[in-house]
């Protein structure tokens, strides 16, 4: 089966983190349990990092979903960042870039964490 | 039938006793007064007789119970003390009740006699009861037949006990010391047959010494007080001389015996700990082949297998640790709080991780930095690595508190019992992981059977539209779902929809979308309407991570039009005049959102419908179809298959897919369903000539006026 893991690296009040390899029904859990150890510890700034995903299935879109009321409550938000053509695809097809900020880079999306406040 | 013969014979055992018993008091207490030799050594086997019949109902009576040696002991000791009362107060006893009982005894009054008869008998009842104790004592834990030595003895006690009366005829008593000289010699030697002590573990030992003293010292004195003239035995004497001489064989018997008990028994006492421990080890190899029935319970496993290393390397604590994805877990902890060993856990991982050993090890904890945080004071821990498929699943602790330490033999009994252990708890978990295997499989079958029913079971026939559907579930149940809605007259639905996730939830999740679409497609026909309605159906029941792609068309047959939602789904296709149209209307998937930006930004399109237009619909199970490589079957080559096949009808063009995508993923297995939906626009056959009308059914003839 093919591998999957997360690294999450924090910037400020931002926490960034990067997805590897492939997301699907059977590592999502891995996701899971880095957004809920995230939300635990009050962390709602979140920047996802997709350069390095390869695949994502709709398992992989369910835990952004899972996560995002609660982070938003908290006045956070969930922001998605560099990914490729090919999983840009697979959000934009479900429509999530009118649920999301979706941006070309990390960098753009933390800029915009930052200019809110 | 079987149980009665034995309770009969029973009955004669007790039968014959009480008959010899009942001839003897008529015979003591009618005819014995009158004192002649013949009539006395008639009398004295009677008396051997009642002893015997009384011994074998005693057998009878003992083999019904399991014996314990020490138990054996003490009931001896207590007769013993019976004895010794009877013998030291018979004589003021009997001066109390009777007038010159010493000068009567030779010709004493009816009521005399029926006393002294009942003193003798009670006597007569514990020696044979100690002498039966003896026998058992002697039987107890030999391996060999060595019933002969025994029963010799038992001749000469006999013999000896018969002939006592000859020391009134001082010329021939060297007959009667003969038998008595062999007779001791022979309880002499077996005596030696106390095997059975060393089975005794130390504190019964310690019992069993104290015992000993205490029984033979009761025995010697019983034995003077026997043999001086006292009332005792001269009442013992009138009664029967044999009996005198067998109650005093018996009482050497036991002086003998018990010394010897004594003195082996202490001689065993040194090392009695170290038999303790290899009958301990012998035991717990019984305990190994229960680990191997308990395999079917974890947590009963892991239980016993601390309870037992316990009792192998004689620890105070014990417990297993497992290392499951760097979390230590602590389980089956015994006489130790979990805190305790966690904390120990921890030490314990901290120092193996830099050095990795083989087999079992010995720590000591005063380089423990956190040794003040536990709630007892441990100071030696046996640490055997728990090891299964040469990878470290754990280790299996057992702990120590100050002033006890592990030795040697406990280190290697407990390195010996890890290694079952080990293989008893890697096979729980394998037997764990079948069993769940298992269940899994049978929610899938479960799941499948939902979809397979969900989904129509044929396409609809209609005039103006072909329709091929193609589903291959994948093994895992994907979510996919389509299905058709004759609306009206003119008017013809469709939706194909893929649910997130996998397995029973999603085929649940299936089946609710067929109800929500069947009624919603009663009420409403506008795609974007019936998409709407059923999102608001959805927030209900829907979980936060699962969500629904979907498109719903509706194809008016009348206008020759198609109008198409899309929530969140792959592009619907239409290839016209050679050329593939990716449409794909503005919307969100069903469960992502469920207020205002869901039904403002869902769109719906219409089209005007021309002849031998296809409209394909199709599950990302098509385009993300892989290959050996984990590349995906892909839009371009499923394009490419549609266009090279698009003058062929429906059924033709999805079996040239299905085959393409076959060929691609070659061996491959299927990781989601695969759903494709053909549809084709036949609108010219109302216009065509007389052969076409012909042909059409009586139904559509009526449709078409």
């Amino acid at each position: 089966m093919a591998e999957f893991n997360t690294s999450v690296k924090e910037q400020g009040k931002i926490s960034i983190v990067n997805l590897n390899g492939f997301l699907d029904a059977h590592t999502a859990s891995t996701l899971e349990n880095t957004f809920s150890s995230l939300v635990d510890n009050n962390k709602f700034n979140i920047v996802v990092n997709f350069k390095d995903l390869s695949y994502i299935s709709s398992a992989g879109l369910g835990v952004f979903m899972a996560f995002i009321e609660k982070v938003r409550e908290n006045g956070g938000d969930i922001k998605l960042s560099a990914m490729s053509e090919k999983v840009f695809n697979i959000f934009d097809l479900l429509g999530f870039p009118l649920l999301y900020e979706i941006f070309n880079t990390e960098g753009e999306a933390i800029k915009k964490f930052e200019e809110k406040k | 039938m079987r149980l009665n013969l034995l309770t009969f014979f029973k009955n004669i055992k007790l039968k014959t006793f009480l008959g010899v018993a009942g001839i003897l008091f008529l015979y003591k207490v009618f005819i014995a007064p009158v004192k002649t030799l013949p009539g006395q050594i008639f009398g004295d086997i009677l008396v051997l007789l009642t002893v015997t019949s009384l011994v074998i109902y005693f057998i009878e009576y003992l083999s019904n119970k399991t014996l314990n040696p020490l138990s054996l002991v003490m009931n001896l000791g207590i007769i013993n003390v019976i004895l010794f009362c009877l013998i030291t107060f018979s004589g003021s006893l009997f001066n109390m009740f009777f007038d010159n009982v010493t000068e009567n005894i030779q010709n004493p009054g009816f009521m005399l006699s029926i006393v002294m008869f009942s003193y003798s008998f009670l006597v007569l009842a514990s020696i044979a009861y100690i002498f039966l104790v003896f026998k058992e004592l002697y039987f107890l834990k030999q391996k060999k037949n060595v019933s002969v030595y025994f029963n010799t003895m038992i001749v000469f006690i006999i013999l000896a006990s018969l002939t006592y009366f000859i020391k009134d005829y001082p010329e021939y008593s060297f007959i009667k010391n003969t038998f008595l000289f062999i007779s001791i010699l022979l309880i002499v030697i077996n005596s030696l047959k106390i095997s059975w002590i060393a089975f005794l573990v130390k504190k019964e030992k310690i019992s069993l010494l104290i015992l000993s003293v205490v029984i033979s010292i009761l025995f010697v004195v019983n034995l003077i007080n026997n043999s001086s003239t006292g009332l005792h035995d001269k009442i013992l004497m009138q009664f029967s001389p044999a009996l005198d001489q067998f109650s005093n064989i018996i009482m050497i018997y036991g002086a003998i015996y018990f010394s010897i008990l004594f003195f082996t028994t202490l001689f065993h006492l040194p090392t009695a700990e170290a038999f303790d421990r290899k009958a301990q080890e012998v035991s717990s190899l019984q305990y190994f082949s229960k680990l191997i029935t308990q395999v079917l319970d974890f947590n009963d496993l892991a239980e016993t297998i601390t309870d037992i290393a316990t009792k192998v390397c004689n620890a105070q604590a014990s417990w297993i640790f497992l290392k499951e994805e760097n979390e230590l877990k602590t389980l089956a902890n015994k006489n130790i709080g979990l805190l305790d060993a966690n904390l120990i856990n921890h030490f314990i991982d901290r120092r193996e991780k830099s050095a990795k050993r083989i087999g079992t090890f010995i720590i000591k904890l005063n380089r423990f930095g956190e040794i003040e945080k536990l709630s007892e004071k441990y100071s030696t821990l046996a640490v055997a690595p728990l090891i299964a498929h040469k990878e470290l699943k754990g280790y299996l602790v057992s702990a120590n508190k100050e002033g006890y330490v592990f030795d040697d033999e406990d280190k290697s009994a407990l390195d010996t019992f890890s290694d079952y252990a080990s293989v008893a708890i890697e096979n729980s978990r394998l037997l764990e992981e079948s069993i769940e295997k298992e269940r899994l499989e049978k929610e899938l079958d479960v799941a499948r059977e939902i979809q397979r029913k969900i989904l129509p079971a044929k396409t609809p026939a209609l005039d103006m539209l072909s329709i091929s559907s193609v589903f291959i579930p994948a093994f895992e149940v994907g979510g996919d779902y389509y299905d058709f809605f004759e609306i009206s007259k003119n008017k013809f639905g469709f939706i194909i929809a893929d649910v997130s996730g996998k397995g029973i939830s999603a085929a649940f999740v299936m089946a609710e979308l067929k109800g929500i679409f069947e009624s919603l497609t009663k009420t409403f026909d506008r795609p974007k309407e019936i998409l709407v309605k059923a999102n608001q159906i959805l927030q209900k029941t829907l979980d936060r991570k699962t969500f629904v792609s979907a498109a719903f068309g509706l194809i008016d047959m009348k206008k020759g039009s198609l109008n198409i939602s899309r929530a969140g789904h792959c592009p619907v296709i239409l290839l016209r005049d050679g050329i593939v149209e990716n449409m794909k209307p503005v919307g969100i998937g069903l469960g992502l959102n469920f207020g205002k930006t869901f039904s403002e930004s869902l769109e719906e399109i219409e089209i005007k419908l021309k002849e031998d237009d296809l409209i394909i619909l199709y599950t990302d199970g098509i385009t993300e179809a892989k290959n050996s490589e984990l590349e995906d079957f892909g839009d371009s080559l499923f394009e490419k298959t549609l266009l090279q096949f698009m003058d062929e009808e429906p059924d033709v063009i999805a079996n040239k897919v299905i085959t393409e995508i076959t060929d691609f993923t070659k061996n491959n297995s299927q990781h989601d369903d695969i759903t494709l939906v053909i549809f084709k626009w036949k609108q010219k056959i109302k216009f065509n000539g007389e052969m076409e009308w012909q042909n059409l059914t009586h139904q559509s003839k009526n449709r078409v006026k």
